[in-house]
């Protein structure tokens, strides 16, 4: 067979498989979200309403805008601490050495770990009577020694920041540490050299370079936060009252225990806008090589 | 102080910090581990010294709980997805490294960007398929959607070790009258075997772990291991040791898969943006 109809004869199968369990599903979803869309309802799939139920999100839902706002809370401070603590943490590993490599291989055990059973966990580290991190906390600041965390809506968002935190520094640390591999090092001697302290090496010579890197790993990270769901589930699930509610914990309990597919179709929507920003940034650091 | 007090002294602190990072990271996996081998009325105490029991391993796999047909689901709808997805993957993996395609770039970013879309997207529709077709509640079902999520790691993973093969025996064999699917079979697929294996491991964990799918699509007969824990609430509270037990045999294999493949874990899920 000549490799001009072989090189698509080739790729055909996978095209088809992601048309057909990723694309369809999101043009499907998106015709879904123009319809009254009741799962109890037969032919309310096929009934449209226009943009009404955009319209109702926006205007009538505090439900929706309550679930916006925690996800952009969440996403800012998941984004921000992973990132921070998972630089500070690359810094200290990528030296190498027998201790630091074999804290690298540990790295990835969280990563590897189910997020629902880091919610699980995490519930169970914050457990009032017996939790870990609950006595920790109340002998290290007095205050928070008889609080409940999971039933203080501030709280509980603080325990579901800690536990998604907890679960992807390892990652971005292993990525940040690749990336500081790749620093030619005599920039950094030739600096060194030069008398530059510490903070300024990391400044004006480490940090530019890692940038590309570090990039990727914001852009990563907001994505995952954004669709934050198994942890949240198992830890607070979405509660107390919606203090905790993420958009797609939103759209779960709207689609699948209400049953207003349609209307939980349009919410999705509206989440995978900023999905396609986010992806379009993306797509350009994957590229960017030859 | 002398440069090199100074720098003695910088590294024990650096040292100490790295010790607390990992002491905090390793507390929760060890307080599961410990909670395993707990009798009930121990893990309401903040005890570290306690008599060790290994009846909660038994007792999760006896009814009501039966975790051993949840293993198995697990086990199952993994193996298969990736048994579906990898030499699929390969095959278009292989076209993309090695040829110019009209509108290459246009796939490979629509690939890429399937992964990103959320999941609760995906699955409104196929839930209404699934209930239709009466596929609610299969591992068929669940497969199908799992494809979705381990497609585009796998082609993105495996075309970056294909990149990694050199050129020149390929052509020497076209050279020396092979055709293509030969050079395929007999050049290719060895020298990428070890790769193949790595995004194989590597997809496997991302559906073993799978949560909003199972949840959704499963109730009784297709539920796997995550989706199982909901399961160990009681009356009085969560069972604890009897959730813990089922944690380790969550989170033990796929401990020992990722340490396996650990060198190729950020290039998997960065698709290649960080190599």
């Amino acid at each position: 067979m000549r490799d001009a109809t072989l090189k698509y004869l080739l790729v055909l199968p996978a095209v088809l498989v992601v048309l057909a369990t990723a694309i369809w599903p999101l043009i499907e979803s998106l015709r879904l979200s123009f319809t009254v869309g009741r799962l109890n309802r037969p032919g309310s799939l096929d009934q449209y309403l226009g943009f009404e139920n955009f319209a109702w999100a926006f205007l009538y839902e505090p439900a929706f805008w309550n679930s916006v706002t925690v996800t952009a809370i969440y996403t800012v401070l998941t984004v921000a601490l992973t990132t921070i603590l998972a630089l500070g943490l690359a810094l200290l590993l990528a030296p190498g050495g027998r201790f630091r490599s074999g804290v690298q291989a540990l790295l990835i055990l969280p990563f590897a770990m189910s997020p629902a059973l880091i919610g699980v966990s995490f519930r169970f580290m914050f457990n009032p009577e017996f939790g870990l991190f609950d006595a920790f906390f109340g002998v290290m600041i007095p205050p928070l020694a008889d609080v409940s965390w999971l039933a203080d809506p501030v709280l509980a968002f603080a325990v579901c920041v800690m536990a998604d935190v907890w679960g992807w520094i390892p990652f971005l640390t292993l990525v940040l540490i690749g990336g500081l591999a790749s620093i030619p090092q005599d920039t950094i001697e030739a600096a060194q050299v030069d008398g530059a302290s510490g903070w300024r090496v990391f400044r004006d010579v480490t940090l530019p370079q890692l940038a590309p890197v570090l990039g990727v790993v914001v852009i990563l990270k907001s994505i995952f936060s954004l669709k934050t769901f198994d942890q949240i589930f198992m830890l607070t699930n979405g509660g107390p009252g919606t203090a905790t509610q993420t958009l797609s914990h939103y759209i779960y309990f709207n689609g699948m225990k209400y049953g207003q597919i349609g209307y939980a179709a349009s919410v999705a929507w509206l989440m995978v806008i900023p999905m396609i920003f986010l992806t379009y940034a993306y797509a350009r650091f994957v590229f960017r090589r030859p | 102080m002398t440069g090199r007090r100074k720098r003695q002294l910088a590294n024990g602190v650096q040292v100490l910090l790295i010790l607390i990072a990992i002491f905090v990271m390793l507390v929760p996996i060890i307080w599961i581990f410990m909670a395993a081998f707990k009798n009930h009325i121990d893990v309401f105490q903040l005890k570290l010294f306690f008599k060790p029991t290994l009846k909660n391993f038994p007792a999760v796999f006896e009814s009501p709980y039966s975790l051993g047909h949840k293993l198995m689901n697990s086990t199952l709808v993994a193996l298969v997805t990736v048994l579906l997805a990898i030499p699929i993957a390969t095959m278009a993996a292989y076209s993309f490294s090695r040829f110019r395609l009209t509108g290459e770039t246009t796939m490979l970013v629509t690939i890429l960007a399937t992964q990103f879309v959320p999941a609760v997207v995906i699955i409104l529709p196929f839930f209404v398929m699934f209930r239709d077709l009466g596929l609610l509640d299969t591992r068929v079902g669940l497969i199908l959607v799992n494809l979705s999520i381990v497609m585009p790691f796998a082609i993105w993973m495996i075309k970056g070790f294909i990149d990694g093969i050199p050129l020149d025996t390929e052509e020497a064999a076209m050279v020396d009258g092979s055709s293509r699917l030969q050079v395929i079979r007999n050049i290719v697929l060895p020298m990428a075997a070890p790769g193949l294996l790595t995004a194989g491991i590597f997809c496997f964990i991302i559906a073993w772990n799978e949560f909003l799918f199972a949840l959704i699509l499963t109730n009784k007969n297709a539920v796997t291991l995550p989706i199982g824990l909901a399961l160990f609430k009681a009356e009085e509270g969560d069972l604890w040791n009897l959730l813990s037990a089922a944690g380790i045999i969550i989170m033990v294999p796929m401990f020992v898969l990722a340490l396996i493949i650990r060198r190729y874990f950020v290039q998997g899920m960065t698709m290649g943006a960080v190599r």
